[in-house]
């Protein structure tokens, strides 16, 4: 088409904009062979040479933009924070995660190494991917002087989703799922996952999640799995064909079965977890679910959910996980994010985020680690009037399966639930 | 049309009740159809709480609308704006050029290429925004296009069918007599042009600018992917609240920030447009 | 003719750059990581392709019949009802600004089970269940709601002038009111009816917002899967996605096509 164009002197003006776009298919045809081969750009003697390279960088982290309170946390206490290392701290919200890791792959795809993600908010599904297409820069989590106050042991930090984390994500907050009910319409709350089941299918339409793959209806769907194969020991973190086909067929089927008694007769299901808790907020359903219990102490506060939301704890225990920080590995301003992640680690800044009227993110840190001034910042935390301690919602917790189940799972859901 | 087909039978009845009460009806019912879907968002706006069976909020409260007035927001309305105008500007010129170019007979024009070219200008509505951006991304990331510049090609090829057939359509009931006349009673081409033709074309061209200031206006799937996240409009911070639990009040109240300036623009519009036409 | 070229040019370059990179990833030749391998992996879900396309053609028709005809009711009611007219006619248009996004969730406010419209008639038992149904009566909806306005906009932009001089001689030449829609209005508005509402309903056919808001999970139109597959933290799933994006380009130019022949045709007639 371009050949064609030039035919006509007229259009002789609008050559370099041709030229522009015959040189970029070029560009992008040559880049996307390369793209494996990921230039590990700066390396640094050790922190103190990263705080230096960071002074005056100005760090673009992506974060899931629709939690009010983890926006303020950023924009009120981690920015100011960073501005006294000489580092801006721009915080870009998305709407899903995947939307950054997308956009580094598109950047590397372009052959762009001054790419525009500093720093995303991570963990799980996005992680995993990011790690199969080498996007995160990895082994420098060590460099960070606060890595040494988190237990080096910790199995929620050292594998993510059965990836292991190998220094290319830095901790940022532990999360629980957790289940909450309307207090007012159910009167005697059951204490199992079968029990829940057994009361769903008592209750027709007052019980539904989210449809996976949307994230925290894909956690139910392996809690379910789990819970029909007998606990979490029964089944082998490792993703393989037989397992899938020993485990899954068993929670696919109760879903199945307990389709018609759902919300809507299982004809649909809520999109995500906002969705759901509408239903819930509007009395439709009595029962919700999320993976961010710590966000329940403010939505009872400003109304979002109504105030006889009580937390389910279930004797059995639930899935925890953390969250991250990670660096894309064409990030253009590499020292600050660094400087950032370890600023976040910081005892302060993780006291502070723990505190339900801040955030009530859970920390990553070993509290026995901290000194005692440190430690007194932690004891001195308010609880939540709603949200019980991490140490009893973790109660009985088991971890993440591998990655490689989740869209296993998701498309068997999708292909015969899903259906409706 | 079965009120007319009612009307035609009704026509031995006393004429005004037909003639009165039928358009009443009539446009009470267009009015509730065009106005109903606006009143929870201008209900959940300065609602408090409101759950369900409510008819109405229990409280209200003019948080929402003051977090409006905030910097953030602010400043995401002023990029909105630039968008939407640099949209409008590069794509109603190109449109009205293509119309005119798709419109006459043209030395070395056949009708066949003309056809061809009509089908071209409409081709990008056939790409969806999604599918476009995702092509184009790699390309004017590779460019190193900035990112501005990378929305505001992308989102102008987006506008550029809807621009070139405003135009294409208003030509089609242009008067070239109202020219010949012009250039008959002795005016320059520059003023045939100026005067004659922009002043017919005025209505089209508002219409095309218009609508293609909405084009970057209210887009998202550009701005998001090709802005990559740091040049944030409203639609962004609009996407983020509405994907919030609780984020009804933040949400209405952006929704309505986005529609009220291009009402007050359409309003402004319409309000030249009259008076270019009692003038006339 | 000349004056075309920047636009056809810009158009012809962005577009046919877009669609080559989307081609070439469906065909597994620009894989975000890894060797360039040709493969119809992408392609070989046909079933699932072609479930998704049907839901697609089938929510763009039913929302294009239904825009147009309350479009050019808007429109006829604008011309014909004077003072009154003028008033939907202004309202209407003053819907155009609202963007589909924001749009659907008003439509979702005012349809969801416990919507603004079932509080208003004190959440009945038997209310109709119009979001998320196997219908997509909520999809459609919206777009009817937002597009009709468009497409009197666009009829009334274009004949405004010549109809109402047109109708008053017809008026004072004794013709009535249907006469005057069925051999003045109808004939001056078909090309701007087909011409928009074929812009519906390719538009409608790419819609992503108000599927998603307001459909259900599944069967997925050919713009939700594409979006989903493309989000998908599997990094297999962006060819799939690409060749969904692809077809669903096919449809529409299809569908342009066919709709250009129409315009050629009422054109020739009028």
């Amino acid at each position: 088409m371009i050949r064609h164009t030039s035919r006509t002197p007229r259009l002789r003006r609008l050559g370099p904009l041709a030229g522009a776009g015959v040189a970029t298919l070029l560009l992008t045809s040559c880049a996307s062979g390369s793209s494996g081969s990921s230039a590990e750009t700066q390396e640094f003697e050790d922190f103190d040479a990263v705080l230096e390279a960071a002074e005056g960088q100005t760090v673009d982290l992506w974060m899931y933009g629709g939690d009010e309170q983890g926006n303020a946390y950023v924009d009120e206490h981690l920015a100011p924070a960073a501005e006294e290392l000489g580092v801006t701290l721009r915080r870009v919200p998305v709407t899903d995660t995947a939307d950054a890791l997308n956009r580094v792959l598109d950047e590397r795809q372009a052959g762009r190494e001054d790419g525009s993600v500093d720093l995303v908010w991570v963990n799980g599904p996005t992680f995993s991917t990011g790690q199969q297409a080498e996007a995160w820069r990895c082994g420098w989590t060590e460099m960070l002087p606060n890595m040494a106050l988190t237990h080096p042991q910790d199995p929620l930090l050292t594998d993510d989703f059965g990836t292991p984390v190998d220094g290319c994500e830095s901790p940022w907050h532990k999360a629980q799922f957790t289940y909450f009910y309307n207090s007012e319409t159910v009167e005697e709350p059951p204490s199992t996952l079968p029990e829940l089941l057994d009361w769903a299918g008592e209750n027709p339409g007052r019980f539904t999640y989210p449809g996976p793959p949307d994230f925290t209806g894909s956690v139910f769907l392996r809690e379910v799995m789990i819970s029909q194969a007998g606990g979490a020991e029964e089944i082998p973190l490792q993703y393989s064909e037989e397992n899938f086909e020993e485990f899954a067929p068993a929670a696919i089927q109760t879903l199945e079965e307990l389709a018609p008694s759902l919300w809507r007769e299982g004809s649909t299901y809520p999109r995500d977890e906002q969705a759901l808790n509408e239903l819930f907020t509007d009395g439709e359903v009595d029962y919700g679910m999320t993976y961010g219990p710590a966000r329940l102490t403010e939505l009872l506060d400003s109304g979002a959910l109504p105030e006889s939301t009580r937390v389910l704890p279930l004797e059995e225990g639930t899935v925890g996980n953390a969250s991250f920080l990670a660096i894309p590995v064409n990030a253009a301003d590499t020292a600050g994010a660094m400087a950032v992640a370890n600023l976040a680690l910081s005892p302060e800044q993780q006291a502070l985020k723990a505190n339900p009227d801040v955030w009530g993110q859970f920390t990553v840190l070993d509290l026995t680690r901290l000194d005692s001034a440190d430690q007194t910042q932690f004891e001195e935390l308010p609880s939540s009037p709603v949200v019980p301690s991490y140490e009893e919602l973790s109660e009985n917790a088991h971890s993440e399966l591998d990655f490689d189940w989740v869209p296993a799972l998701d498309e068997a859901w999708r292909e015969s639930v899903g259906r409706g | 049309m079965s009120l007319s087909r009612s009307e035609v039978s009704r026509r031995r009845r006393p004429r005004w009740r037909v003639r009165t009460v039928l358009p009443l009806l009539l446009g009470l019912a267009l009015l509730i159809w065009i106005m109903l879907p606006l009143v929870p968002v201008l209900l959940w706006s300065a609602a408090g709480a409101w759950r369900a069976p409510d008819v109405l909020p229990s409280s209200w409260t003019a948080d929402a609308a003051l977090s409006l007035a905030e910097p953030e927001v602010l400043m995401a309305g002023v990029r909105s704006l630039g968008l939407g105008l640099s949209v409008a500007v590069t794509a109603t010129v190109l449109g009205g050029l293509a119309a005119f170019g798709l419109r006459g007979p043209t030395p070395g024009g056949s009708p066949a290429s003309t056809r061809l070219i009509g089908f071209v200008m409409l081709t990008p509505l056939a790409v969806p925004p999604f599918a476009l951006v995702m092509g184009s991304n790699v390309l004017l990331l590779g460019a190193r296009a900035p990112s501005f510049l990378g929305v505001l090609i992308v989102l102008t090829v987006t506008a550029l069918p809807y621009t070139t057939y405003m135009f294409v359509t208003a030509l089609a009931s242009y008067e070239d007599r109202f020219e010949a006349v012009a250039r008959t009673l002795g005016a320059s081409p520059a003023q045939v042009v100026l005067k004659v033709r922009l002043g017919l074309l005025m209505p089209a061209i508002a219409r095309a600018g218009f609508l293609a200031f909405l084009v970057g206006w209210s887009d998202y799937i550009t701005t998001v992917l090709i802005g990559g996240g740091q040049f944030i409009t409203l639609p962004l911070l609009l996407g983020s609240a509405a994907s919030s639990t609780g984020g009804e009040q933040l949400t209405a109240a952006l929704s309505l920030a986005m529609i009220v300036p291009p009402v007050v623009l359409l309003i402004l519009l319409a309000r030249r447009g009259a008076r270019g036409r009692t003038s006339s | 003719m000349l004056t075309a070229a920047p636009a056809v040019i810009l158009v012809l370059l962005v577009l046919g750059a877009a669609l080559i990179m989307v081609g070439l990833q469906s065909l597994g030749l620009m894989p975000v990581f890894g060797e360039p391998q040709l493969s119809l992996n992408a392609w070989a879900d046909s079933t699932s392709l072609l479930e998704s396309a049907g839901v697609s053609v089938y929510i763009a028709t039913l929302s294009t019949v239904l825009s147009a005809g309350l479009g050019l009711l808007i429109a006829v009611y604008a011309l014909t009802a004077g003072r009154g007219g003028r008033l939907v006619a202004a309202v209407s248009a003053a819907t155009i600004p609202i963007p589909h996004l924001v749009a659907s969730g008003a439509i979702g406010l005012l349809l969801a089970d416990a919507g603004f419209l079932a509080r208003l008639f004190g959440m009945p038992e038997g209310f109709p269940q119009l979001v998320a149904t196997q219908w997509w009566t909520a999809v459609i909806l919206e777009f009817a709601w937002k597009e009709s306005a468009f497409v009197a906009l666009v009829i009334l932009g274009s004949i405004s002038r010549s109809a109402m001089a047109l109708s008053e001689t017809a008026s004072t030449l004794g013709a009535s009111a249907w006469q005057r829609f069925c051999h003045v209005i109808l004939p001056l508005a078909r090309l701007p009816l087909v011409v928009s509402g074929l812009v519906v309903f390719v538009y409608t056919l790419g819609s992503y917002e108000s599927p998603w808001l307001l459909g259900p999970l599944a069967p997925e139109p050919l713009s939700v899967r594409a979006v989903r597959l493309f989000g998908s933290t599997q990094l297999s799933a962006r060819p799939e996605a690409m060749a969904t994006a692809l077809t669903s380009v096919v449809i529409a130019v299809l569908a342009i096509a066919v709709g250009l022949l129409l315009v050629r045709r009422s054109g020739d007639r009028s």
